[in-house]
């Protein structure tokens, strides 16, 4: 890989090497870095600490390990983070400094982030984060690519997981619109996951900031994406939830979001569709429902007064649909269908509803996935 | 001293011709058979002796040496004791000189002299046939099938003592029995099946249809109890009756793997469902020693339904690409290769993902549903014509056309593929190769607008492409038109979705 240019002249700081040292010590996780960093005062003290093998970290249940705190010590004593950092042009963001993008108003202390990237202006601006389930549907594919493509178009950096589906969707719409993006990994900077979005990890790379907390090395868990998704909600000034499954990950992000006073937007979706049921569900417990993309600016503060509608919808050069392809259209009702229901509700044969469907293909009016056509945006 | 006896075994499918030599010498009493024997022919010894004694006849105690020749060729399966038997009689001059000139002998003994049914008769016979053995001795009970091949002079042989007395002149020849007709098809279960008993389900029908009529592989895709099975079932009702040549080649097959039609001459197409746990060698063919005809040959001109396509090994779905393509399988044993036809139907299911429930309600991320598209080939989806995805009725669709209406529409189809295909080798559209498209499947005048554009916008290969255009004539030969109109073709794209 390329090193990219330092982004400091200046030597690094102390602090920063300190801070990246305890990142990456085997099995750190954020409760005890927490632990260290607040009895030590900050990072410098704090590894000093464990290179001296003062600090015996707990278990989850509370016990000591003098054999972890050990291993820690020979770790720390080894490693020497400033080159690697300097080599891969790794920046360290501390809680208080100047460049640390979350706001304080959070009860507790902060995660130390490792961020990567050309884009360093990304934190500052306006940032969304666009949430949403890996099962997603073409149509909340479709929302998630658009609004991010809008938002990037308004200068508002988006920010989200990486992950398949609607992540991928959302930090596509941003780059393609020529946005910034912000990607928030629940892995080791140098680890790429899902394995094949490796293109879409380097054009955030080259277009804005790869984010995580864990040291260099780490591979995914279950464990470490809910973990991940608190600093999404509290690294975006608004959180739009697009398509969430009940219990999926989008949900923990928009449960942090409401207690870091971050404003929740879900877009509403059909009660026939499972990949809705969460973003749905947030709506009733009080989301602000997301029905046109201003509404997002309005949530920001960014009123523009007028409402404009969906970012590529302001001219629609498609050519009407007429007669039975018109019909066609509107039996879908809005939900994706698959012939034999078209034909029933059209009271029409195979033979002209595949002759209407193939109209309203040609002029992107329905398209063809996985066995059944979805109806495009109505008129 | 000598004696030799023409006899035949079977080799895969068909038949191989055996020359019996025994020779009866003085010396110990000894037995021993030599020319590659598999353990079943070993054993016939115990067998043609207690035949003999039974049937009253001298066992010689002297030292009798029995060659089955060509000595390369491994000999399967206890139908060569009958011609042992006679070759011990003729060696000890037991049975007038010549009587067996010219007489090709098959069948298996049993310890009280009689003789017994082997499988695979009609297609002993037909390879006797075919080197000029026209007169065979066969076991009684085989006596009708082996009749079916034309030219042939059928002896029944009920039991060793009446065939010697029969070959001596003393007896007269038993009468070849005519087969039992059996009272119903045997081919339908207990319930006859209809497709009137199918609600809704229109596409999933025409592409069944449409399947039936033109030969065209059929995968059908959808969650649990939406119908696929059901509807893949009754393919057999809808399937054209076979050909006179193509009854003779299924009827020689299921009779070589031991499960003889009933009633002679099959009448109606194999209709083969394995279960998915099936392993290589039982679905295409093979085994150790003596290759055994699988599923696909056994349902050579018929429907070879798999159930969960899904669910079978990869290695197994791999296996049947060869024959999908060429029609026929090839093992290869040390020291032969065996061909077996295996030109079949192939109609399959399969869930859309591991939930099965499928878009919309389908709760699967992309990765799962990645993971179980990937068992599923590239290579094995691209070789269905028809790809439909079903959904399960809706509650106010009613039954639809009921099976004697769709096979008549069938039959017609299939009668304007033979009219259009005659003096070639080609049956049904679904078979005729890529390089003959333009000349026998001409598009109409607008069809082939609709047609390029089609595959320009699915980004389909020229193969994709040909396979709609194979489609879209039988979609027009069930039609009764005589030109393939551009609905045809839209239609045929619609019936090749991308399904997973």
């Amino acid at each position: 890989m390329k090193a990219p240019k330092p982004d400091h002249a200046a030597p690094r700081p102390e602090a920063h090497v300190a801070a990246a040292t305890l990142v990456c010590l085997p099995h750190m996780t954020p409760a005890r870095l927490r632990t260290l960093l607040d009895r030590y005062r900050g990072p410098v003290g704090a590894l000093r600490a464990v290179r001296h093998g003062w600090f015996v970290p707990h278990n989850a249940r509370g016990e000591p390990r003098p054999d972890l705190g050990a291993e820690w010590r020979r770790t720390a004593m080894g490693l020497s983070m400033g080159p690697l950092l300097d080599r891969r042009g790794t920046r360290v963001l501390l809680d208080g400094e100047a460049d640390y993008p979350i706001a304080d108003d959070i009860e507790y202390r902060p995660p130390v982030l490792l961020a990567e990237g050309a884009g360093s202006g990304a934190f500052d601006r306006p940032r969304v984060a666009i949430v949403g389930t890996r099962a997603a549907t073409p149509h909340g594919l479709a929302d998630a690519s658009e609004l991010g493509a809008f938002l990037a178009q308004r200068g508002v950096t988006v920010v989200s997981g990486l992950a398949i589906g609607i992540d991928a969707a959302a930090h596509h719409g941003a780059l393609h619109a020529g946005g910034l993006a912000v990607g928030v990994v629940a892995t080791g900077l140098d680890v790429v996951y899902p394995r094949r979005h490796h293109a879409l990890f380097d054009r955030v790379r080259s277009r804005g900031l790869i984010v995580s907390e864990s040291g260099f090395g780490v591979t995914p868990t279950p464990a470490r994406f809910p973990v991940r998704n608190r600093i999404i909600a509290a690294l975006a000034d608004v959180v739009v939830v697009v398509e969430a499954t009940l219990k999926g990950g989008a949900r923990i992000t928009a449960e942090r979001a409401l207690e870091y006073d971050r404003p929740v937007l879900a877009v509403p979706g059909s009660r026939r569709n499972p990949s809705a049921e969460g973003a749905n569900a947030l709506l009733a417990d009080g989301a602000h429902p997301l029905l046109e993309p201003e509404d997002v600016l309005l949530a920001l503060g960014l009123t523009p007064g007028v409402r404009r509608g969906w970012a590529g919808r302001h001219v629609d050069d498609r050519a009407a649909p007429t007669g039975l392809a018109a019909r066609v259209f509107r039996a879908f009702g809005g939900e994706p269908a698959t012939v034999d229901q078209l034909v029933t509700r059209t009271a029409s044969n195979l033979d002209d509803v595949a002759v209407a469907l193939d109209e309203l293909d040609r002029h992107g009016w329905a398209s063809r996935d996985r066995g059944l056509w979805w109806p495009g945006d109505p008129p | 001293m000598l004696a030799s006896v023409t006899s035949v075994t079977l080799l895969g499918v068909d038949g191989q011709l055996v020359t019996v030599e025994v020779h009866v010498s003085g010396g110990l009493p000894a037995y021993t058979v030599v020319g590659l024997p598999d353990t079943a022919v070993r054993e016939s010894r115990e067998r043609v002796r207690a035949a003999l004694m039974s049937s009253e006849l001298t066992w010689p105690l002297q030292r009798i040496t029995v060659n089955l020749a060509p000595g390369g060729l491994r000999k399967t399966g206890s139908g060569l004791e009958l011609a042992v038997a006679l070759g011990l009689l003729a060696a000890e001059s037991q049975l007038p000189d010549g009587c067996l000139d010219g007489v090709g002998v098959i069948g298996e003994l049993g310890l009280d002299g009689s003789v017994r049914s082997i499988p695979g008769v009609l297609s002993l016979v037909d390879a006797l046939s075919r080197r000029g053995v026209h007169s065979v001795i066969v076991p009684i009970e085989n006596a009708a099938e082996a009749a079916l091949v034309g030219g042939v002079r059928v002896y029944p042989a009920r039991c060793l003592g009446e065939l010697r007395a029969c070959l001596k002149g003393e007896e007269p020849w038993p009468d070849v029995p005519t087969p039992l007709r059996p009272p119903a098809d045997e081919t339908e279960d207990a319930e006859p099946l209809d497709l009137a008993d199918v609600r809704g389900l229109h596409q999933a029908r025409s592409a069944l249809e449409t399947a039936a009529a033109g030969g065209h592989h059929l995968l059908m895709v959808g969650p649990p109890g939406a119908g696929k099975t059901m509807l893949a079932r009754r393919i057999r009702t809808i399937l054209a009756p076979l050909e006179p040549d193509e009854a003779l080649d299924v009827t020689r097959i299921h009779s070589a793997a031991g499960y003889p039609p009933s009633g002679g001459l099959a009448r109606s197409r194999p209709f083969r469902a394995p279960h998915h746990s099936a392993s290589v060698p039982a679905l295409v063919g093979g085994g150790s020693r003596r290759p055994h005809p699988g599923e696909v040959t056994l349902s050579h001109r018929g429907c070879l339904f798999l159930d969960e396509l899904g669910e079978w090994s990869p290695r197994a779905l791999e296996a049947l690409r060869q024959p999908l393509e060429d029609g026929v399988v090839r093992i290869s044993r040390q020291p032969v290769s065996i061909t077996f036809p295996a030109a079949f139907l192939l109609v399959a299911c399969s869930n859309p993902c591991p939930c099965g429930l499928g878009p919309p309600r389908c709760r699967c991320n992309e990765t799962m549903r990645n993971r179980y598209r990937q068992r599923l080939s590239g290579p094995l989806l691209d070789r269905f014509d028809l790809r439909v995805s079903v959904q399960p009725p809706e509650p106010a669709d009613g039954p639809g056309a009921d099976s004697v209406d769709v096979q008549t529409r069938v039959l017609a189809a299939v009668a304007r593929q033979s009219h259009r295909l005659r003096g070639t080798p080609w049956r049904r559209n679904a078979e005729i190769p890529a390089g003959a498209l333009a000349r026998l499947l001409p598009l109409g005048p607008n069809a082939t607008d609709v047609w390029r554009s089609t595959a320009e916008r699915r980004e389909l290969t020229g193969r994709g492409a040909a396979r709609i255009r194979r489609a879209a004539r039988t979609l027009a030969d069930l039609d009764d038109s005589p030109v393939i109109e551009p609905h045809h073709v839209l239609r045929a794209a619609e019936l090749r979705g991308e399904v997973l």
